[in-house]
């Protein structure tokens, strides 16, 4: 008994020695996709390293700031994932810290004119990601079986809100509400502060926040939900997903990593433009931003030839039209044109949506920026300060991000 | 014969003669030196690591100019983040909160734990077992999974808290987690829920040791049971609880996981911070990295003094 009981742990310490990437490379990406993108990522992943013996592909799902924060620590130390995944404002900094390889010498020019202009991202004349996607962006997802005719305007969205928005079981608080987001982020109050006219920051990198294009919209968002009542009182990204999923709100602004879960959850959604405040008025304009790979710095020029192929095959046309059949916006040419995409009224919308908006800065203060405005926009939104209080607390907030980062 | 057998006898026995052969030119005192380093080593090597190369690694970066722009060109410019940190206003109201925090939270941590270990130390309570792991459920429980329950359970619109204060109290619902002095309050509350447990235990464990004798002498002398607890149960329970709570103050100081997942990391407005989630945030999401590991020291000195004034002041070292 205690021979075989040796036996077996000289066994497992055999087995705990033997290396299993022996004779293969190893190609780990860390990405941000979520719900049914991640799932499909998974897949393709698994069937392609089951057709091939020299490699492992490995993916590793992580919360964008983790993802962004992890990488470039785990780079400036010479290790990380051998590609990394994610929105276009992280090259700035991963460009800054050189914890990504440019591309440029690494693929031809034929490769990247495959792509459309977001396609391929770009940072100080550097080519620094390949994306398979116009991934970030906000727009207006309806219910249709609540909201039959999506509003051409927020003022129409307004009255029709009201009669919509309702106290069913009489406990003095509404039950389903006209409209929902995350109105915790200032990511999702980009569409309203363009909607007046305003912008995160000028063409010099200043932040151009303290403007009565800010306070009109923190002020529009205040009487949407406290005079008009339309939205929630308190929405973060989980609240707003939940409602919307149990047809608790007739439509909500999100994007595109989101909209494959309501088809899941068994909404019957459709995507439109956020409308203008007014009819005729200027169509509100929600970040875009592409998202794509990059290579990590510490790739060994043994191993590069493998994560090319590997990052090759995971924006080629055969990845993209896999992602058009979950409302994903491609950014290879071939398949933007294709009836796959252009007779697809979803994507369209999208698309239309995608043309309505403004190109994230592609700047390393737009961390800051982020940041800054956050904490003034909640304060605000709890009541403890004024659209005018806030507006001014933004802009100060990111200039001393700003400025303290620098030490 | 007999003669020689005495002879024999009474020879004296050289004293290494049963001990076992000595290695040559090892003394005994070498040997236990040896012997103690052999001990010693991995322990010692295993400290130097993982406690003090990381502890002088992050004074170098405390006096450095390391941050994301200079996060491989970084050079040592001496105190100057040491200066910022302590002209920075917000250092000082997060002080402030965070010394609300810990007081707070002892507090309540010792006075509840206390409290249930004297009551379940008495001889009417039935099934003791049972109401111990009950007790302790809220420490045994990882502590974020207890963390993110309660954030959930302190949203305003469909969160148990609201829930029960507007639908069984007639009160109105909190904004919780939206607005500054109610979120840190929703902190506070969560982490004392995670606390108690704690003090409980240790005050369990003192309470055994208590001589019941002194309870008898006591009784016989008509001891109220109030004069009991301040005459007899405090001061025999201080031993144990001074280091507890000394403890329990330096972890509630340091606790970084309750307050960034109740408050979603110092919402709203970074109004909810405490020093160690604010070096967090300096760290890993301004990318201060010099900044902040001069936050962390002084973090650490202000731990460092209270700990020796406290075990000095109580003698509970002695």
């Amino acid at each position: 008994m205690r021979l075989a009981a040796l036996l077996c742990l000289a066994a497992l310490l055999a087995g705990c020695g033997a290396d299993p990437y022996e004779g293969k490379t190893r190609v780990r990406i860390w990405h941000t996709k979520d719900s049914a993108e991640r799932a499909n990522l998974e897949r393709v992943v698994a069937e392609y390293n089951a057709q091939h013996t020299d490699r492992v592909v490995e993916v590793l799902w992580r919360e964008t700031e983790d993802l962004r924060n992890l990488f470039i620590i785990a780079s400036v130390g010479g290790k990380g994932p051998e590609l990394v995944y994610g929105a276009s404002d992280n090259v700035s900094l991963f460009a800054m810290t050189e914890t990504v390889r440019p591309l440029g010498d690494l693929f031809s020019d034929e490769f990247f004119e495959q792509f459309t202009e977001d396609g391929v991202v770009s940072w100080e004349g550097d080519t620094l990601m390949v994306a398979d996607q116009l991934g970030a962006y906000l727009t207006m997802v309806v219910n249709q079986d609540l909201m039959p005719n999506p509003p051409a305007s927020l003022d129409s969205l307004i009255v029709w809100g009201q009669d919509f928005t309702e106290d069913t079981n009489g406990d003095g608080r509404p039950d389903r509400y006209a409209i929902t987001w995350n109105y915790t982020e200032p990511f999702f109050f980009v569409p309203f502060l363009t909607a007046f006219g305003g912008w995160v920051m000028d063409d010099d990198g200043r932040p151009t926040l303290d403007t009565e294009a800010t306070v009109e919209a923190i002020q529009f968002i205040l009487d949407l939900r406290d005079k008009y009542q339309i939205i929630p009182n308190e929405a973060d990204y989980n609240i707003s997903e939940m409602l919307f999923k149990d047809n608790r709100a007739a439509a909500i602004i999100n994007g595109p990593w989101a909209f494959a879960g309501y088809g899941e959850a068994g909404v019957n959604y459709d995507l439109v433009s956020i409308p203008p405040i007014e009819p005729g008025a200027r169509w509100p304009a929600p970040m875009v931003s592409p998202r794509g790979y990059s290579v990590n710095a510490n790739v060994s020029d043994e191993d590069l030839p493998i994560v090319i192929e590997v990052l090759e095959y995971l924006v080629s046309e055969e990845m993209q039209r896999i992602q058009v059949d979950l409302d994903v916006i491609p950014t290879l040419r071939r398949v933007m044109e294709s009836p796959q995409v252009q007779d697809n009224p979803r994507l369209r919308s999208a698309l239309l949506q995608v043309q309505r908006g403004r190109a994230m800065p592609i700047a390393p203060a737009m961390r800051q920026v982020w940041d800054g405005m956050r904490g003034p926009y909640q304060l605000v939104m709890s009541g403890d300060v004024t659209a005018e209080e806030g507006a001014r607390m933004m802009q100060e907030q990111v200039e001393k991000r700003i400025a303290d980062t620098f030490l | 014969m007999a003669t020689t057998v005495l002879e024999t006898s009474t020879t004296p026995v050289p004293e290494t003669a049963n001990k076992p052969p000595r290695k040559a030119g090892m003394t005994e005192k070498t040997r236990v030196r040896l012997f103690l380093a052999v001990l010693l080593g991995p322990t010692l090597f295993i400290v130097l690591a993982v406690v003090a190369y990381p502890f002088f690694y992050n004074v170098v970066l405390s006096l450095s100019n390391m941050n994301i722009y200079h996060i491989r060109d970084w050079e040592l410019i001496g105190p100057q983040q040491y200066v910022s940190v302590v002209m920075e206003p917000l250092f000082w109201t997060i002080f402030g909160k965070t010394i609300l925090w810990t007081a707070v939270n002892v507090f309540f941590h010792v006075s509840l734990g206390v409290m249930l270990a004297v009551l379940l130390h008495q001889a009417f309570v039935k099934g003791k077992p049972a109401w111990r792991i009950l007790l302790i459920l809220p420490w045994a429980l990882p502590q974020y999974i207890t963390a993110l329950t309660w954030r959930g359970m302190f949203n305003y619109e469909y969160g148990a808290v609201n829930l029960v204060l507007t639908k069984y109290m007639n009160l109105p619902a909190v904004e919780w987690l939206t607005s500054p002095f109610e979120a840190f309050c929703a902190a506070i509350l969560t982490n004392i829920w995670l606390g108690f447990p704690f003090m409980m235990v240790i005050a369990l464990g003192g309470l055994q040791s208590i001589p019941s004798a002194l309870y008898e002498a006591a009784d016989v002398d008509g001891a109220s049971a109030w004069s009991k607890f301040w005459n007899i149960t405090l001061p025999m329970l201080k031993p144990v609880m001074i280091p507890a709570i000394t403890l329990g103050t330096v972890w509630t100081f340091n606790n970084v996981n309750v307050i960034w997942l109740v408050s979603n990391g110092g919402e709203p407005a970074d109004q909810t911070h405490i020093l160690v989630s604010y070096v967090y945030e300096a760290a890993f999401f301004m990318y201060r990295f010099g900044w902040a590991a001069a936050l962390s020291m002084v973090i650490f000195l202000i731990l460092f003094l209270f700990t020796q004034v406290l075990l000095k002041r109580t003698g509970a070292t002695d």
